[in-house]
């Protein structure tokens, strides 16, 4: 159960809708799994997260059915959140990259 | 900006926006809740569990609302909202906030749109800075007012460079022969560049020509009001080119004007070329003035620099025409002033007053408010436990005020919309017709500026009483009987306030109140009541109507016929033919000469008002002779060499004398004007206007000639003058019924219109101070109440300690009268430091009157009586009862 690194969650979030629509339940359960269950989302920090990215334009929220057949909102990336996703991605492989030669010392 | 947008749209679908994120961690819930139900955990088990993980919903909704909006608006949208439950929730508080405020708020905006509709760009007319009346202007012992002359005006035209235009424009009146009435109208005659300066296009054909005023015309040209053209004429377009015939003149039509233009005067039905004014004699005389120019100033020049201009050019005719123009100025006086000026410090007076009266009420409504916040005290200081700061405590205070000054200022638009018609259709004080007070955006702005400023000024009183409570006292409920002493301070203050602003407005309306009580004591030097006027023009010829344009000769029908025919009226005990009606703003003044006086100049040069008159004008009018006699019936022709002269004018020159039998000319003494012999001296008079006639020249009466056709008659009645109205015009059109009969009004109108603005001031002074007064008195006796009340177990012991009722009265009474005595002589300082704010609207009274005293003793009164009631409540308190209290 790990800690989650601050300002990662974002990139978490991008990247995982970048594989399709997906709604909040269910992208927390994929960064859980994707990362052997180290990295746990909080839904206090999840859901105003999702909002934050929304109204910043980089998701699009649409409602629609789940699975079980229940109402879910949907959220996708838009161009702008794809671009978005790319300047995260480079930056976090510099820092990793940086922090890694680091640590390597 | 995009997440701007995003936001911004947010804001309008809140509900939805709030829906789908319940919706959304309602799935998020049910998911997990599954999730552990297939993890074998049973269905209680598995909610518990998902809940528990889930944590703190409302808080992770508060966040992830927080990404959508605006914090401070959103902030304050909560606080009005908040504040609007409170407020709701006690009602009666409410009621009499919004109403104090209502009334504040509503008549300041009342008398504010007054104020704006008489400032300078309030005038109907473009470039209204730049628009200015000349004057000519005699040099005597005080600065006298004359107009220009023909002559003087085409100079000061042609000589100056600091205009764009001028012209010249000479009220009067006209009778138009059209239809079967002949019907008296108001005119003016005006230069051909007028409707040009003051921007006004017509509706229909065109203005004058200068051609048109170059030189008199046989047929002249008129231009038309909108109102005589749709009234007369039934708004007939092809109106242009027909000929009308005003008294003996025929004008044809070749313009009129737009709706609503009146002139300068107005007033106006028609305007005809300012050469048809006179005859050539009279327009080339340098001496004979009367006429007022209208100017325009060049972009850019000040009136300082046309003053000096006109100055200079004043000089130079000085030298030209020592005769005339003698000591002789133009003054230069802006548009704006000549139109409003009259209005305007009443105006500036009543505003002063009306902020009082809302200062009263803020006074009145922080006390409630502070009452309030003591009973909030609980509240308060659990929202400050919650870690709500004093900032975020101090604006939901003043939000709070705002939001109970904004109801108030809407419910105090309403009312200001409404007293502004009710006071412009009943004020005695004509405004010019064009002003049409109402709210536009200036007033919105005044409006809502100055309810958030007194929403302000509400929550500052509450929100230093929140800073004083200390929190774990209040929290304590051992604490609640006994209020800060700070906080009472502030109730004091509060109190002190509105007693002197309440003293003030008292002393303002009583002052108001004495002036015109004098004005109407003043006695003008002769009759008043039961006097009726009336003008009447006799025609000229014998059938008016049929007469053909060719040289009338005389008038149809004798004047003195008419004036016995009004003396056979029932009700009617003297009646006298006079040339101008006392107080009509009527007649004007000409130059004399007494046998042997010393040597005159312009400025020492006699002049005097002349009326013509029959034999018993003093009688009808009861003008006292002090010596001599009135006219005799042998005097009553053109010929005659009788006058009847003012005491002012026996007493210049034959001091010693009753001046009886002494001569005197009109003009110069060098004039071959007939000498006159003075038959009788009367008792000077206020001819011209109350409270003192405009300058000190006296009164010059001569006989009544029977060849003049314009005239007035006085008639003396035993019975109400309004009443005989239709008696006299039915006497009249038995003689004539082609006669026009206007002006028909009783002297006390007259008087009535000289007091008007007096009047007016008073009225709206007197409304402000009793609610003044009515506020002041609510606000003390709730504050005493508070205080009595919350002594209410300190009064207790005392009465169980064997203090008596009257001991207990004492105390709590001597508590209010404290304060009211610091409010009265606060109020009385401030009352005599305002007193010349409106020394200019009274008359013959300071701050010093008697009235004063009585202001101060009714107010202390009134005030007193406000603490009594709760103070004697305080000596009904049952010791055992308030022991227990609370």
């Amino acid at each position: 159960m790990g800690e989650m690194l601050p300002g990662t969650l974002d990139m978490l979030i991008l990247k995982t809708l970048s594989r399709g629509a997906m709604h909040g339940y269910s992208i927390a359960q994929f960064i859980q799994q994707a990362s052997d269950e180290v990295l746990r989302v909080e839904e206090g920090a999840l859901y105003p997260a999702l909002h934050r990215l929304e109204v910043r334009g980089l998701l699009k929220a649409e409602w629609g059915i789940s699975d079980n057949n229940r109402r879910a909102k949907y959220y996708t990336l838009t161009p702008h959140g794809r671009r978005e996703l790319d300047h995260e991605r480079e930056y976090w492989a510099r820092v990793a990259g940086a922090v890694t030669r680091v640590m390597a010392t | 900006m995009i997440p701007f947008l995003r936001r911004l749209a947010a804001l309008f679908r809140r509900r939805r926006l709030e829906r789908d994120l319940d919706d959304e961690l309602a799935f998020h819930l049910a998911m997990r809740e599954q999730d552990y139900q297939r993890d074998g955990s049973s269905a209680d088990e598995a909610r518990r569990r998902a809940r528990r993980q889930f944590g703190n919903v409302t808080s992770l909704k508060e966040q992830a609302r927080d990404m959508w909006t605006f914090h401070p608006i959103e902030t304050l949208s909560q606080d009005v909202r908040y504040a609007l439950r409170t407020l709701r929730k006690s009602r009666g508080f409410t009621i009499v906030a919004v109403v104090a405020l209502a009334i504040g708020i509503g008549s300041t905006t009342a008398i504010f749109s007054l104020m704006s509709s008489v400032r300078q760009q309030a005038l109907p007319y473009p470039h209204a800075d730049r628009l200015m009346q000349l004057w000519g202007n005699v040099m005597r012992a005080k600065v006298e007012r004359r107009g220009a002359s023909y002559p003087d005006f085409t100079d000061w035209r042609s000589q100056s460079t600091s205009f764009d235009g001028m012209a010249a424009d000479q009220d009067a009146n006209a009778i138009l022969m059209s239809g079967d009435e002949p019907e008296r109208i108001a005119v003016e005659y005006v230069s051909s560049s007028y409707f040009g300066l003051l921007g006004q296009e017509m509706q229909l054909g065109r203005p004058f020509t200068a051609d048109e005023d170059a030189v008199p015309q046989k047929v002249a040209v008129t231009v038309l009001a909108d109102g005589l053209w749709r009234r007369r004429f039934g708004s007939d377009p092809a109106i242009i080119g027909k000929e009308l015939r005003f008294g003996a003149r025929a004008y044809t039509v070749v313009g009129v004007a737009r709706a609503g233009f009146k002139g300068m005067t107005d007033s106006a039905d028609a305007w005809f070329p300012f050469m048809m004014s006179g005859s050539p004699d009279d327009l080339a005389s340098r001496g004979s003035r009367g006429f007022v120019v209208l100017a325009r100033l060049k972009p850019g020049v000040t009136i300082a620099q046309a003053q000096s201009e006109l100055d200079t050019i004043s000089r130079r005719l000085e030298r030209a025409y020592p005769n005339t123009n003698a000591k002789r100025g133009v003054e230069v006086s802006p548009l704006d002033v000549e139109v409003f000026g009259a209005l305007r410090p009443a105006l500036a007076a009543l505003m002063a007053s009306v902020v009082f009266v809302l200062l009263i009420a803020c006074a009145n409504v922080s006390n409630l408010l502070l009452a309030r916040s003591e009973a909030r005290q609980r509240e308060i200081a659990v929202r400050t436990a919650l870690g709500a700061g004093w900032p975020r405590l101090v604006r939901q205070l003043v939000t709070e005020g705002c939001v109970l000054t904004s109801v108030g200022a809407i419910v105090g638009i309403a009312v200001a919309q409404g007293a502004v018609r009710l006071l412009l259709a009943t004020s005695p004080v004509s405004f010019p017709s064009f002003v049409n007070p109402h709210v536009d955006v200036r007033i919105a702005l005044f409006t809502i500026a100055l309810s958030l400023v007194c929403g302000i000024v509400l929550g500052i009183a509450p929100a230093i009483h929140a800073r004083v409570s200390r929190l774990a006292e209040a929290l304590k409920d051992a604490s609640r009987g006994s209020d800060g002493r700070r906080s009472q301070r502030l109730r004091g203050a509060l109190v002190v306030a509105e007693v002197s602003l309440a003293v003030v407005l008292l002393v303002g309306a009583g002052l108001m109140i004495r002036s015109v009580q004098k004005l109407s004591a003043l006695h003008p030097g002769f009759v008043t009541d039961s006097i009726l006027t009336l003008r009447f023009s006799v025609p000229l010829g014998n059938t008016p109507n049929a007469q053909p344009a060719g040289a009338p000769t005389g008038p149809a029908v004798s004047a003195r016929a008419v004036l016995e025919k009004i003396r056979t009226v029932p009700g009617v005990t003297a009646a006298s033919l006079v040339s101008d009606v006392p107080l009509a703003g009527e007649g004007g003044a000409t130059f004399y000469s007494a046998e042997g006086q010393p040597s005159t100049d312009a400025q020492t040069m006699p002049r005097a008002y002349v009326h013509r008159i029959t034999l018993d004008f003093f009688s009808t009018m009861q003008i006292p002779i002090t010596s001599g006699r009135s006219f005799v019936e042998s005097e009553m022709t053109a010929t005659s060499t009788a006058v009847v002269v003012s005491e002012h004018v026996a007493s210049r020159f034959w001091p010693n004398e009753t001046g009886v039998g002494k001569r005197i000319k009109l003009g110069s003494i060098t004039s071959n004007a007939p000498w006159y012999v003075i038959v009788g001296v009367v008792g000077e008079t206020k001819y011209r206007a109350l409270p003192e006639n405009p300058t000190a020249d006296p009164d010059l009466y001569l006989p009544h000639l029977d060849r003049s056709r314009q005239m007035a008659v006085m008639i003396r009645t035993t019975v109400p003058p309004s009443s005989l109205v239709p008696a006299v015009r039915a006497a009249v059109r038995s003689v004539d019924a082609s006669i026009p009969v206007f002006n028909v009004q009783p002297m006390s109108d007259l008087v009535a219109q000289q007091t008007a603005q007096s009047r007016f001031t008073m009225w709206l002074m007197g409304v402000f101070a009793a609610a003044a007064l009515t506020l002041a008195v609510v606000g003390i006796y709730g504050v005493m109440s508070y205080l009595v009340s919350q002594r209410t177990r300190e009064i207790g012991i005392r009465l169980a300690l064997g203090a008596s009722g009257r001991e207990i009265l004492r105390l709590a009474v001597g508590n209010g009268a404290k304060l009211i005595g610091a409010g009265v002589v606060i109020g009385v300082a401030a009352s005599f430091a305002l007193q010349r704010l409106v020394t200019s609207l009274l008359f013959g009274v300071t701050a010093a009157d008697a009235s004063s005293a009585a202001a101060v003793a009714i107010l202390g009164v009134v005030a007193l009586v406000a603490c009594y009631i709760p103070a004697l409540r305080a000596t009904r308190v049952d010791p055992l009862h308030a022991l227990r209290y609370e």
